[in-house]
């Protein structure tokens, strides 16, 4: 396929659930010992109505707070992220997978309790070559909605894969 | 939500002005702490047996635990539910035994229909000033 052909493709749908243990564990592995996303009443204080969740947490959520009973139908026909299988036949011949850049922006904080829903898609595949090593860059695009379908998180990022 | 207030003096800050600076060291146990919490398993990180085999010196870093500890930097300036954008690219691998320093330099002021909008230069360096990831983020200021 060519990699022109991937540009718009969907990588994944999925409900996630920000839990409250999940969420703790996240801040204490980022370093961060705040009482806001562990003690229900030190976050009211700081104006929320429950734990928020740490910046980078949506970049995670997917791993951490995914319930098989209450997933969307599969937006990529069986198929699966055609990220993975663009990275995996690029692989082929070796080289190496490596996490560009990332960017979050935010509409809203989200918090404990709530239910979002993600989408993503590929939004940007191309290539450089730098010092004699194709580097392949896709671009991705993942939206999180709140209950009311608004945006709470928009990620931007890409990954790379530096031929061998 | 509820009621959050900004931390920031938007009046009182400059362009030059610095955030307060958070050092760690980076060591395995942080990486399998992030790892278990994030769910991010790629062996790279944690299994310093297959690091090895893999050609490199030892496990290395993730480079979304580096993001997080300066998310957190960030988060302590400018105060939970502040932050409206935040990215960054990554530059260098991190290894256990360097000690990770943040850096928030204020690039920019803008008082527009969102607010009181800040702009940041964001990154994080070891020891020796080896910049690991290197970005912007914008905070609200009241």
């Amino acid at each position: 396929m060519n990699l022109q052909d991937y540009i718009g493709k969907p990588t994944g749908a999925g409900r996630v659930h920000i839990e409250r243990g999940a969420v703790a564990r996240f801040a204490a592995a980022v370093t961060d010992e705040s009482d806001v996303y562990r003690d229900l009443n030190a976050a009211r204080d700081a104006g929320f109505d429950a734990p928020p969740a740490p910046p980078t947490w949506t970049f995670s959520a997917p791993f951490l707070g995914t319930r098989p009973e209450d997933q969307p139908d599969d937006v990529t026909d069986g198929e699966g992220n055609p990220m993975m299988h663009l990275m995996t036949e690029l692989m082929r011949s070796g080289g190496l997978v490596l996490h560009g850049e990332q960017e979050f922006r935010y509409h809203k904080t989200p918090q404990c309790g709530q239910v979002l829903d993600w989408s993503g898609v590929i939004t940007d595949i191309y290539t450089r070559e730098a010092k004699g090593k194709t580097m392949t860059f896709i671009v991705m695009e993942t939206v999180f909605r709140d209950e009311d379908g608004e945006p709470v998180v928009t990620e931007i990022f890409n990954l790379i894969h530096r031929g061998a | 939500m509820g009621n959050v207030t900004p931390r920031l003096d938007y009046a009182a800050l400059n362009v030059g002005d610095e955030g307060p600076v958070v050092s760690h060291e980076l060591t395995r146990t942080c990486l399998v702490k992030y790892a278990g919490a994030s769910g991010d398993f790629n062996p790279m990180h944690t299994d310093e047996v297959s690091a090895q085999a893999a050609g490199l010196p030892s496990v290395f870093g993730h480079g979304m635990f580096s993001m997080g500890l300066l998310g957190r930097a960030v988060t302590e300036w400018a105060g939970h539910g502040n932050l409206r954008s935040y990215g960054v690219r990554f530059t260098k691998q991190t290894w256990p035994g360097e000690t990770l320093s943040t850096r928030i330099v204020v690039t920019g002021k803008e008082e527009g229909a969102d607010g009181k909008v800040v702009t940041a230069a964001v990154s994080l360096e070891n020891q020796d000033g080896e910049v690991k990831l290197a970005g912007t983020a914008t905070v609200l200021a009241g």
